[in-house]
């Protein structure tokens, strides 16, 4: 007899709501984190005021050089003495670009992952994101519609709350919302221009996982409303951003049916060629070094789109001689992020006499995607988002001219408004772009590192540059000043954070490694919900998405164990 | 409450290190490093010159200033226990390039020169560097460290910012007046 109904590899984003719907079901189910417990009444670090923490809450440079170049490199504005145990220390967990190559693998390993970290922005993919495969060939056809998972999407975001505005965009199809953060004056003002002088282009308010309104459900887990404190990075006692541990993983513990073991590093699924299912995972203590195994009847993979990849591609046997589910040779392929390092920024004025009260978490505006859609014959294929927003100059680090009484108070007066805006775009699947074991290298545990081989294609590269362009228009009829763009820098693969589509689903067990319910299709007991199944990367952040496919692809298994299936 | 000059002369007379300087008006309490003793990176000179700019730059109105939150106390443990070699000494060349500039300016010894003195040089070094002069930017990062110290302590933060811990509402259009 298994030692669990389920187990969950991963207690971020996707494990946390994975474990939340096979919970609420009634299944026995574990939680393996391979990073230490994160206990929010001593980790997170929101109440601290910003003289609290020395130095500019800065870590030290020195500390910086030999624990954080990568993760440092890419999300410096999150990286503070007082957040830094959020982010794994480089020279602890080692990986290897391809020569030639680079990529951003920015990570946490501890409770809830990412979710603790990640930015927020929520939105829906349209239903041409899930079609553009099959229109222009690149990838596999998604073996889903849009409407098979709009029930999903809206049972999600009920649940983690999502602040927004009904735009009845049919390329951004609108969310089940909590009212918004409304736009600024100089946020309106660039709306209203950008819209008139580019019909079919729009500028919404940010949607994003905070709650604003609070339901009785989310009351119950004890979350209350945003507090605009816009101290997220730090963990939020408030619990009113959406993540793992202060939403999913909650609600699956009151259900009593929820074990989380945590420093339980995953080497490899197990697999019984006789029944053709995988029976539980090996772990290795991050302490202490004990190896164990957990069996369970079917087992969902929620590490990241990387970590589950390499779980699979670990776990090799007779049957799989490439790795676990493996028979089609995608594992590890198509690794996609979304690409920036396009935009523009400029001065507004006319509201030189308005201010902001509060903080905003997260973003201001969005500009879904236009390219392609409203706007044909792009000289490249699919398209991007913006995310921007306006603000006062005011307090500006010094950074402007004068000194004295008048110097002091510009940074409390409002001054012009900066503007800026700063593209998405999405990053074609491609079989080379992949990340694949190291054959010589291993980590402390005895584990392959992780060796990325990624490439941007001229699509990319060619959409961002158009993409700058379209800032700098956008912000030229909006009647900015002292616009600047600089030349297009693209992000390093990873970057964003989006890492996704390493074991994709497709219709066909040659060519995809998941069929459209996330199950393997090799493998009936075996599903991967976290960004691994990702088709194509579409535009849009893709937090939700992950979470809605999991608790899609939780009432799919859990209705094959109670028919006996698997 | 006593001016800005004022409290600078009384900084320029303490001796002895780190100090608690009781501030007038009713200002919190701060310990303070003094302009005329070393800290624990500064030398006693460049002490004196980030003592004078902060006071320049962030002066005491009628909330408190750059020296009554100790920003050169805060700066010098910015430069001890964060910075790293290479920008211990960048910046440190940058306020021997800096003193040079503005004894130009100033016609003398900028520390001790006149407040009228040193705040018109300073102020046309200001603008120099702020109009494309390279040769500062070393003093355009210094004032960056000045005003992100100042902001980062709780009379900067509250008093001067008005920065409030729990906001608790998002108000997007607050006229400056009300």
């Amino acid at each position: 007899m298994a030692d669990f109904d389920a187990i969950v590899v991963g207690s971020g984003m996707s494990g946390g709501m994975s474990a939340k719907e096979l919970t609420e079901r009634g299944l026995k189910v574990l939680v393996l984190e391979r990073g230490p417990e994160i206990v929010p009444e001593r980790d997170y670090t929101d109440q601290l005021a910003p003289w609290q923490s020395p130095n500019l809450d800065s870590v030290a440079q020195d500390e910086i050089a030999e624990h954080y170049p990568t993760q440092y490199g890419g999300v410096a504005y999150a990286i503070k003495e007082s957040t830094k145990h959020f982010w794994v220390k480089d020279d602890e967990h080692p990986y290897v670009a391809a020569e030639g190559t680079s990529y951003d693998w920015l990570r946490g390993y501890h409770t809830a992952g990412r979710s603790i970290m990640w930015s927020r922005q929520t939105y829906r993919m349209g239903p041409q994101d899930f079609e553009a495969n099959k229109q222009d060939g690149n990838g596999v056809d998604w073996p889903v519609r849009y409407a098979d998972i709009v029930p999903w999407y809206e049972k999600v975001e009920t649940f983690i709350g999502v602040a927004g505005t009904a735009a009845g965009l049919p390329q951004l199809p609108d969310s089940v919302f909590q009212p918004a953060f409304e736009l600024t004056g100089a946020e309106k003002a660039l709306k209203s221009k950008v819209e008139t002088a580019f019909p079919g282009r729009n500028i919404i308010p940010a949607r994003i996982a905070h709650i604003t309104a609070a339901t009785a459900e989310q009351r119950a887990l004890g979350r209350s409303n945003c507090q605009a404190r816009n101290r997220c990075e730090h963990g939020c006692t408030f619990k009113a951003y959406f993540s793992s541990l202060n939403a999913t993983l909650p609600a699956a513990e009151r259900t009593g049916n929820l074990t989380i073991i945590h420093n339980a590093i995953v080497q490899s699924v197990e697999y019984d060629a006789a029944s053709n299912r995988v029976s539980g995972v090996r772990v290795v203590d991050a302490q202490s070094n004990e190896k164990r195994l957990y069996t369970a009847r079917v087992i969902f993979l929620n590490a990241s789109a990387i970590a589950s990849a390499m779980i699979l591609l670990q776990s090799k046997s007779a049957t799989f001689p490439n790795g676990l589910a493996n028979r089609s040779d995608q594992v590890g392929r198509n690794l996609m992020d979304h690409v920036s390092g396009a935009g523009a920024n400029g001065l507004m004025s006319g509201f030189d006499n308005m201010k902001v009260f509060g903080r905003r978490p997260s973003g201001g505006i969005y500009i879904p995607r236009y390219a392609n859609i409203t706007e044909k014959n792009k000289p490249y294929l699919r398209g991007f988002g913006y995310q921007g927003g306006a603000r006062p100059l005011g307090n500006a680090n010094g950074q402007i001219p004068g000194i004295g009484q008048a110097f002091k108070e510009a940074h409390r007066t409002a001054g012009p408004w900066r503007v800026s805006v700063g593209a998405f775009g999405e990053q074609l699947p491609n079989p080379n772009n992949r990340v694949t074991l190291h054959a010589a290298r291993r980590d402390r545990w005895g584990n392959p590192l992780a060796l990325f081989d990624v490439r941007y294609s001229d699509n990319e590269r060619i959409m961002l540059e158009e993409a700058r362009k379209d800032a700098v228009a956008m912000l030229e009829v909006a009647g900015c000043s002292n616009i600047n763009s600089s030349p297009v820098n693209l992000t390093r693969p990873g970057n964003r954070i989006h890492e996704m589509g390493s074991a994709r689903m497709g219709r066909d067990p040659t060519t995809s490694v998941l069929n459209g319910w996330c199950q393997a299709h090799d493998i009936p007991n075996l599903f991967i919900t976290d960004g691994s199944f990702m088709a194509s990367s579409a535009c849009q952040n893709p937090s939700l998405s992950y979470m809605a496919f999991s608790a899609r692809a939780v009432d799919y298994a859990v209705g094959l164990l109670a028919e006996g299936k698997i | 409450m006593a001016s800005r000059r004022e409290v600078l002369q009384g900084l320029i007379v303490s001796i002895g290190g780190a100090s608690a300087l009781a501030a007038c008006g009713g200002l919190p309490t701060v310990v303070s490093t003094s302009p005329t003793v070393a800290g624990r990176f500064y030398t006693r000179r460049e002490m004196a010159l980030l003592s004078r700019l902060s006071d320049l730059i962030i002066p005491r109105t009628e909330t408190p200033g750059a020296l009554d939150v100790n920003v050169p106390g805060y700066l010098d443990g910015l430069m001890s226990d964060w910075a790293n070699d290479a920008t211990r000494r960048a910046h440190r060349e940058s306020l021997l390039q800096l003193e040079r500039s503005l004894e130009q300016r100033a016609g003398g010894e900028f520390t001790l020169a006149e407040e009228s003195v040193a705040e018109r040089a300073l102020t046309e070094l200001d603008a120099a560097a702020f109009n494309g002069d390279d040769n500062l930017r070393g003093y355009r990062n210094l004032k960056g460290y000045i005003t992100r110290a100042y902001f980062a302590t709780e009379g900067g933060a509250v008093e001067e910012l008005k920065w409030v811990s729990v906001p608790g509402r998002w108000d997007p259009a607050v006229e400056i007046s009300s």
